[in-house]
């Protein structure tokens, strides 16, 4: 700890615009509490109240998304824990960064999925987004309604970018980068 | 209905809203209007949301008188957006209204 250069830390998130970083276990009243402080945060930062909703939707997306795989896992707290990431992009885009550390064989899988929506358009994207929505419900699922990825594609301005990186433990951090 | 919706299981969160919904128009024949102000959903809600629309529009075909009005505030197109998508599926009266106040 006593090595940690916190005003290079700071110098760095400064330089890259992060309005809001996170990193641990993440509970549902966290991820409310960290949502309700991102909203002050856009709106300090005058953020159109339509860019403002992207963000929070993509950060509640992305979050909600990392604890329903936790929990389909079985996953403990840390195992389960998040890192989030959200940053202004531009004058009128932010980016939204989360990842999560996942079986190797899901990240495979997850990462085909960001691919396949990273090339469809608009059109295409609303298309499947209703598709699913007619999906009839999984009665076992206690999760989700697999509409959360689909959703972000929609949100954001550029194509969905998903990274893999191996950990030492056998398994691999996902990150998922949306600019809304 | 009125806010910000984004439970992790929203399907138990809105489980007694489509119950209530679901007896009213199977046990009386009194007609039923929504009036919605909602804001944000996540998409768990989109989808219980989208439930709710459905014993309305399948009461609709049948006869019956539902109604939805959704007031926005016009700051936020968002809104506007996902209440046009909900509204795409729907053939009862459904208004999207302007929020003035």
């Amino acid at each position: 700890m006593q090595d940690l250069d916190l005003l290079s830390i700071r110098e760095q998130f400064n330089k890259e615009q992060i309005l809001l970083c996170f990193n641990g276990p993440i509970t549902r009243s966290l991820i409310e509490e960290i949502g309700n402080a991102l909203k002050n945060y856009l709106q300090a930062n005058d953020a159109e109240p339509s860019a403002a909703m992207d963000v929070f939707g993509t950060y509640i997306e992305m979050t909600q998304n990392i604890r329903h795989y936790a929990t389909s896992k079985g996953y403990t707290e840390i195992e389960g824990a998040a890192t989030i990431v959200v940053a202004r992009h531009d004058s009128t885009h932010y980016a939204i960064l989360a990842g999560n550390i996942v079986e190797k064989e899901d990240a495979q899988l997850l990462s085909q999925r960001v691919e396949a929506l990273a090339s469809m358009d608009k059109a295409e994207l609303k298309a499947a987004y209703k598709q699913q929505l007619r999906k009839p419900r999984d009665q076992s699922a206690t999760t989700g309604a697999g509409l959360g990825l689909l959703d972000i594609a929609r949100k954001s301005s550029k194509p969905l970018n998903a990274n893999l990186v191996d950990t030492e433990n056998g398994k691999t951090l996902f990150s998922l980068l949306a600019i809304v | 209905m009125a806010g910000d919706s984004y439970p992790e299981n929203s399907f138990e969160f809105f489980n007694d809203v489509i119950e209530w919904v679901s007896d009213f128009l199977d046990q009386l024949d009194k007609p039923l209007n929504l009036e919605l102000k909602l804001i944000y959903m996540n998409t768990s809600s989109v989808k219980a949301m989208m439930d709710i629309f459905d014993l309305l529009e399948a009461a609709h075909l049948k006869g019956r008188a539902v109604s939805v009005n959704w007031y926005y505030d016009p700051r936020n197109e968002r809104v506007i957006e996902l209440a046009e998508e909900f509204k795409e599926d729907c053939t009862f009266s459904f208004m999207i209204i302007p929020d003035e106040k």
